[in-house]
């Protein structure tokens, strides 16, 4: 579920965080630049794991900002394709069921992808299964378990002015889970029975 | 920004966590704040990570540092694949249904006795939910007496 990944980068400290350890202040640095950010391609930044090199501070004509060139590993949260994750029900809609984890929503798992027998509850909105005569209840912030099958990357820079401006943001990162397979689904039904 | 390697590493839950719980324990020792994103990002982390029914919401905790290669070691002679040890760490599946979600054709790679055997171990290895054991009474005897 988490990976680590290494990048390079210039770190700018300001004076205001003179009074603070260098390394403290490259650390807040780039957890500010980073944490809870996605990087395209390769996922959700967590939090700074460990700092391997850093250059001389340089400080350049005009402004008073110190530059480092920094190489540093981040936790960054990317599932394999195939991997088993639980996460829970954030609503469900005709066309299949979104899910989220506490820091990351946007998982959906498409209609296509419930097992056999699940059909859409229009006046309750919500999806059940029909499971050897008995109906099994995908309730809202039920906890399941799911299989991520596929990812979606949506770059957020600007376009420029070409760009119709109304165009809703598409969420950066998306993943499209599975819920078709024996023991996926609300964890209630395979671990309390 | 520039990305020199995209993989480094692959890390487990419980790394993750015992990552993050000492940079908080850091940050109040020294009583400072990190930026305001990565204090948000970093409590709902822990959050998902401590709820049941991941296996890390359990107190005290079952983990312990060595028990990922203590595990490797003992799983190495069925052969799993990297995504499926770090599955395992991560769901530590209670059961053979449970397991049959996190390796791919069990059926067809492993026959019922190492299915069983595998399941054992990471109980025996990672423990389990105290109460899950008791509502799950009858699957584990029902396991076991197959073994005895």
């Amino acid at each position: 579920m988490f990976i680590l990944t290494k990048f390079s980068d210039l770190v700018q400290i300001s004076p205001e965080d003179f009074s603070k350890h260098s390394i403290v202040a490259i650390e807040d640095n780039i957890n500010a630049k980073y944490a809870n950010k996605v990087v395209q391609k390769i996922g959700l930044c967590i939090s700074l794991y460990d700092v391997l090199w850093t250059s001389e501070g340089l400080i350049g004509h005009g402004t008073g900002l110190v530059n480092v060139n920094v190489e540093f590993r981040m936790i960054v949260f990317r599932p394999f394709k195939g991997e088993v994750m639980l996460g829970r029900i954030r609503s469900s809609t005709p066309s299949g069921i979104h899910l989220r984890t506490d820091f990351f929503d946007d998982i959906f798992v498409p209609y296509e992808e419930l097992p056999q027998g699940a059909e859409y509850n229009h006046s309750e909105q919500i999806w059940i299964w029909n499971f050897d005569e008995e109906r099994l209840f995908y309730d809202n912030h039920e906890m399941v378990r799911f299989q991520v099958i596929d990812e979606e990357w949506h770059d957020q820079t600007p376009a420029g002015p070409t760009a119709a401006e109304d165009t809703p943001a598409k969420t950066p990162y998306k993943i499209k889970g599975s819920m078709a397979a024996e023991g996926l689904g609300v964890c209630l039904w395979w671990d309390g029975a | 920004m520039k990305v020199i390697e995209a993989q480094n590493a692959v890390l487990t839950n419980y790394e993750v966590l015992q990552h993050l719980s000492q940079q908080k324990n850091l940050y109040k020792l020294r009583k400072r704040r990190g930026p305001p994103n990565l204090e948000t990002v970093v409590r709902e982390l822990i959050q998902y990570l401590q709820s049941y029914p991941n296996p890390l919401s359990q107190k005290p905790s079952a983990y312990t540092p060595n028990c990922i290669s203590q595990l490797l070691e003992r799983l190495s002679p069925y052969e799993l694949s990297k995504g499926e040890v770090v599955m395992i760490l991560n769901l530590r599946p209670a059961s053979v249904a449970a397991l049959n979600t996190v390796i791919e054709e069990m059926a067809e790679r492993f026959n019922d006795e190492q299915q069983e055997e595998m399941v054992n171990i990471i109980l025996e290895v990672l423990g389990q939910f105290e109460a899950s054991a008791n509502a799950n009474g009858n699957e584990d005897d029902a396991g076991e007496d197959t073994n005895a």
